[in-house]
């Protein structure tokens, strides 16, 4: 103890004491060399340090830090700010995207912007040749793309394989063959590697964001997303050069097999891969287990098969699996359950089993096993009443753990998981999910863009219909749009919470977001919102708010009439502008609105009548309640009569307005008959 | 054949198929509890015999009675409180019941949809009238009419009419020997008054019924044994069923158990391209600086926390001791003298160059080592000790 305590007392006086301490560290004082360790007062005991003299110092290791353990650290204690655009994004406010269009577009921009540097770079590696980083960044150097090695050998033939030239390798193999030099099995193998993968074509150029076209039905967007990827891929050509290459080797070994089947599956030529499958048999050679998964998925998609036959074939998969002794992992049993979920119904014992088999074999599930199983449990089109509670036991099992990402179809998980809590009508299991999602990396784990606008879609509607709107509008807040930007669904969804709860003064505010979010020119968001305002009467000073709101409304009606010649308005939104502007005290502009409906040639119901009536009474202006009356009657409708007694009973009107009056109610009943049939024409457009 | 009937009728409410209240469904859970109370402890024995193919039977009774459940619903308005008396009534008779978890039979071989036929009808109605009968073949291995059910089943199906039978009573009598060896083991007993109490009678059965694959129906049977408590998603905490139960049953664990782990050569093209996917696989745009920086670290493009001085400095590991303690290294020299004085400013000199490895350090001692041995002449002239 006292040496550890002198130790940290010498530490403090600099530089000549570690001078002097470190001449003299060789000649016997021992006891002071452990001064310079950092933490010296936490050193292991520092034995026999009475003057004994000669001992054994112990020297800890030092304690090396992976390189990114500090900056891990550091990011997890920065939180996701919810009143901040996205990190990815430039913090600019020109560049803050507003829509998901504008997110998505911005974010392929400067893919696309370091896509083409690097291009430019490695295409012309001689004008980049300056080396200023020290120490040197190879990253940021162009990359050897062109093979170095000119002359015919089998070093050569190794060098385009692993710069996967596709064609010159097969030349050059070629050559070495017509040169009479034979190629090593391991090489040939790995050339039959790089065609079978890329079933024998020149590998395709990096595209690291799919094309995805945005649809408002993500969830078939995704499966058939799945579905096209897999149909892009070239089919398998008979006789090509892998076949030719493979029929040349004289010995093939398993892996000669195994790749050419993985390549055939691949490259969905499954006949040919369970055909070769049988000669790898015939020779008396093993498979590997990526070749067994992969023979279970051509298994599954071969076409025309019984469901007892297909899962009969891959449990004589599986025993092979067994007699050649082969290890499963966890692509195999997902593989199995991906193949069971094509059986719908039949599917689901046989998975729980299969669970239950990877469970034995010590084989952690991954989030695709249970994405697997939910999927074959809920089914689209099975109804509630037969929904089983299979995902209350997954979430069980899952809750508070960690993810990593183990098969590809890991990032599966979450979106489908909050579907079926959509479909259940579960906002507790929801906020479990979500919990779930945001333990540990697990976000990570969401998937794309499409997959989490889908995932916080679902869970938000899920959000807007069952909670209560104090917490309905902090999710918002807190989501919107920081996380996602919502479809004019979502939107709708949340108004309607908003009516349900009475609180409709939000309304307006609502709006402003959703023009914000490019959801301007939705036709059923902004009759939703016209809806919900002009529906009750409200106290003045919210009323004028409305009015507001609905000039702003029909503001982008009429910038869409500038950009659409033939742009039609709906009645009812003519209808829900007028009453609006006539409640906010906008009587001029009410007033054009009826211009408006005589332009498009659409008939203003009676209760707008009677509102306007009302208006023209609270002004106490009987000038304009005949204006009324002649509208009515211009537009040859029924009402036009009672307005005009109502007029005259409630207005004090001169004898020259009653004259005019009573030419309008005369003119108006003995036209009558021509006036129900084109009311009803008038009916037939605004049908339309 | 009465004991039979409570087991047919659980699998419905479980499945969340609407439990219609249909006359025979209602009829057979009145008249059954006297019975089923004088049975007691020792009937469980059978019902849990008859469970498996229970269902199997039962889903195609299941189909065909439709008409007449929806028939019923009309009537089913008015029975409303008399359902109230029913329930209890089935309530008591289950109370009195435990079920095994595995006799489920895993029949997947029938083909959906299948008409059923006259001797199904036979073979139904009978099954029907079972009920009245006394329960006097309990210890039979398998009771007569459970053969003649099975034939019965197997007239109705297109094979091979006495492979079918065979088969059926194969099945029953696997099941029967399961239930006498379970019998004596501990049993997972499952509160059916806690289930029933959770569970809804569903009114009106719906058009759906009748499109309803019979596998399901089976399958439910399996499902609803392990999702049973599940019934209120609150007490979950006490189960994990998820994993119980039968498995496939292929792959032994001690096979792999003595393997040793694979010689792994250089990573296949496969195998590097699956990483390559895999990586995507959690893809996400940055969420802030840090991550970049993250991002940066792994590219190389930036210094490597903690910063230190060692950056890109590879030593092979040794330490910072192994730098600046240089004094091992000059043994042999002599302890003191010109030449131990010189030795030590060397040794000094070079625990403060950060520039050079160890090797290149010991590698300067061992120069003057050398240099030392070769002027041995010299040093000897001028009376300096070297050794």
């Amino acid at each position: 103890m006292a040496a550890a305590v002198s130790a940290r007392w010498l530490r403090f006086r600099g530089g000549p004491a570690f001078l002097q301490t470190a001449r003299r560290a060789g000649v016997g004082e021992a006891k002071l060399c452990c001064r310079f360790y950092p933490g010296s007062a936490s050193l292991p005991k520092v034995e026999g340090t009475n003057a004994t003299g000669i001992e054994e110092i112990v020297i800890p290791k030092k304690k090396t830090w992976d390189k990114v353990a500090v900056l891990q650290a550091l990011a997890s204690t920065v939180n996701r700010d919810p009143t901040a655009v996205p990190y990815v994004f430039q913090d600019d406010p020109y560049l803050i995207p507003t829509s998901a269009m504008e997110s998505r577009s911005f974010l392929l921009a400067k893919k696309s912007g370091e896509n083409a540097a690097k291009f430019i770079v490695n295409s012309h590696p001689k004008y980049f040749q300056k080396d200023v980083a020290e120490p040197h960044i190879p990253c940021l150097m162009p990359e050897s793309l062109e093979p170095q090695i000119e002359e015919v050998s089998e070093a050569a033939l190794k060098e385009r394989i692993r710069l996967r030239r596709v064609k010159a390798s097969v030349d050059l193999f070629d050559q070495l063959l017509q040169a009479g030099t034979t190629v090593s099995l391991e090489t040939t193998n790995s050339l039959l590697d790089l065609l079978c993968y890329y079933g024998d074509q020149e590998p395709p150029a990096d595209c690291p964001y799919r094309q995805t076209e945005h649809a408002e039905n993500l969830e078939e967007a995704t499966e058939t997303n799945v579905q096209t990827s897999k149909m892009k891929t070239i089919p398998w050509k008979a006789q090509n050069n892998a076949e030719r290459i493979f029929a040349l080797i004289p010995e093939k070994n398993a892996r000669s097999y195994c790749t050419m089947i993985q390549g055939m599956v691949k490259h969905r030529a499954y006949a040919q891969a369970l055909n070769l499958y049988t000669e790898l048999l015939n020779n008396r050679l093993h498979a590997d287990v990526y070749t067994f998964n992969a023979l279970i998925e051509a298994k599954m998609l071969i076409a025309s098969e019984k469901f007892e036959e297909k899962w009969n074939n891959i449990l004589d998969l599986l025993k092979h699996m067994v007699a050649q002794k082969v290890k499963p992992n966890l692509q195999t049993f997902n593989a199995v359950l991906k193949c069971l979920r094509k059986f719908y119904m039949h599917g689901r014992l046989p998975a729980l089993q299969t669970l239950r088999e990877m469970k034995y074999l010590g084989i952690e599930p991954s989030l695709a096993t249970y994405h697997h199983i939910i999927h074959l449990f809920y089914h689209r089109g099975s109804s509630l009443k037969t929904s089983s509670l299979i995902i209350y036991d997954i979430m069980n099992e899952l809750e508070g753990r960690k993810f990593s990402p183990r098969d590809l179809d890991d990032d599966k998980f979450f979106q489908l998981a909050m579907n079926v809590c959509s479909s259940l009508r579960d906002l507790e299991l929801a906020y479990r999910i979500h919990h779930l999602l945001n333990t540990g990396d697990n976000r990570k784990l969401i998937g794309g863009d499409l997959q989490r606008n889908f995932y916080y879609s679902k869970f938000f509607s899920l959000i807007c219909s069952m909670e209560q709107i104090d917490v309905t509008l902090k999710w918002y807040k807190d989501l919107i749009p920081s996380v996602f930007f919502p479809h004019s669904q979502a939107l709708i969804d949340l108004l309607q919470a908003l009516d349900v709860s009475n609180r409709l003064e939000m309304v307006p505010q609502i709006w402003k977001d959703s023009k914000e979010y490019g959801h301007t020119f939705r036709a059923n968001l902004r009759e939703e919102i016209l809806m919900l305002l002009a529906r009750d009467k409200h106290p003045p000073e919210l009323q004028v708010a409305f009015a507001d709101c609905a000039a702003d409304i029909k503001s982008t009606y009429e910038s869409q009439d500038a950009l659409q010649t033939a742009h039609d308005w709906p009645a009812n939104t003519l209808q829900y502008i007028a009453v609006l502007f006539l409640r906010g005290g906008r009587t001029q502009e009410a007033w054009k609105m009826l211009a408006l409906f005589k332009k498009h040639n659409k008939i203003p119901r009676n209760e707008l009548l009677e509102e306007f009536m009302d208006t023209a009474k609270a002004s106490d202006s009987p000038a304009l309640a005949i204006e009324v009356v002649k509208l009515a009657s211009a537009f040859s409708l029924p009402v036009c009569e009672n307005l005009a007694q109502r007029v005259m009973m409630d207005f004090t009107v001169n004898p020259e307005q009653k004259e005019a009056l009573g030419n309008l109610t005369i003119s108006n009943s003995s036209s009558d008959g021509d006036s129900s049939s084109d009311s009803d024409i008038g009916e037939d457009k605004r049908e339309r | 054949m009465l004991r039979r009937i409570p087991a047919l009728i659980r699998p419905r409410p479980f499945s969340g198929l609407p439990l219609s209240s249909g006359n025979w469904d209602v009829s057979v859970a009145v008249c059954v509890p006297p019975t089923a109370r004088s049975g007691t402890g020792r009937t469980e024995n059978n019902i849990q015999r008859h469970f498996g193919t229970g269902s199997c039977i039962y889903s195609k009774k299941d189909s065909q009675s439709v008409p007449a459940n929806e028939i019923s619903q009309k009537t089913a308005e008015t029975q409303g409180d008399r359902e109230e008396t029913q329930k209890k009534n089935l309530l008591d008779i289950l109370k009195d019941m435990k079920v095994e978890l595995s006799t489920v039979n895993v029949q997947t071989t029938k083909p959906r949809g299948k008409r059923p036929s006259a001797g199904l009808q036979a073979a139904v109605s009978r099954h029907r009238r079972a009920p009245e009968d006394p329960p006097k073949n309990r210890n039979e291995f398998l009771s007569s009419e459970l053969v003649a059910a099975a034939s019965a089943v197997a007239d109705s199906l297109p094979w091979d009419k006495q492979t079918t039978k065979s088969e059926l009573l194969r099945q029953l009598q696997q099941h029967e020997e399961e239930t006498r060896t379970q019998k004596d083991r501990e049993k997972s007993k499952i509160s059916f008054r806690h289930i029933i109490s959770e569970m809804k009678i569903a009114r009106s059965p719906s058009a759906r019924v009748s499109t309803r694959p019979q596998h399901q129906i089976q399958f439910d049977e399996e499902m609803d044994n392990s999702s049973l408590h599940l019934e209120k998603p609150s007490d979950f905490k006490q189960r994990k069923c998820l994993f119980k139960g039968k498995r496939l049953g292929i792959f032994d664990i001690k096979a792999f158990a003595d393997e040793a782990p694979e010689t792994e050569a250089s990573p296949s093209l496969w195998e590097i391209e699956f990483a390559k996917q895999l990586a995507t696989v959690n893809e996400q745009p940055l969420g802030n600086g840090f991550e970049e920086m993250i991002q940066w670290t792994k590219e190389g493009k930036l210094w490597e926390f903690p910063v230190n001085n060692e950056a890109g400095f590879d030593d092979d590991g040794s330490e910072f001791h192994d730098h600046i303690f240089l004094d091992k290294h000059l043994e042999g020299f002599p302890k003191q003298g010109p030449i131990r004085i010189f030795m030590e400013l060397v040794t000094s000199g070079l625990s403060k160059n950060p520039y050079l490895s160890v090797k290149q350090k010991v590698d300067h001692i061992e120069w003057f080592r050398n240099y030392f041995n070769e002027k041995q002449d010299i040093l000897k002239e001028n009376k300096v000790e070297f050794t």
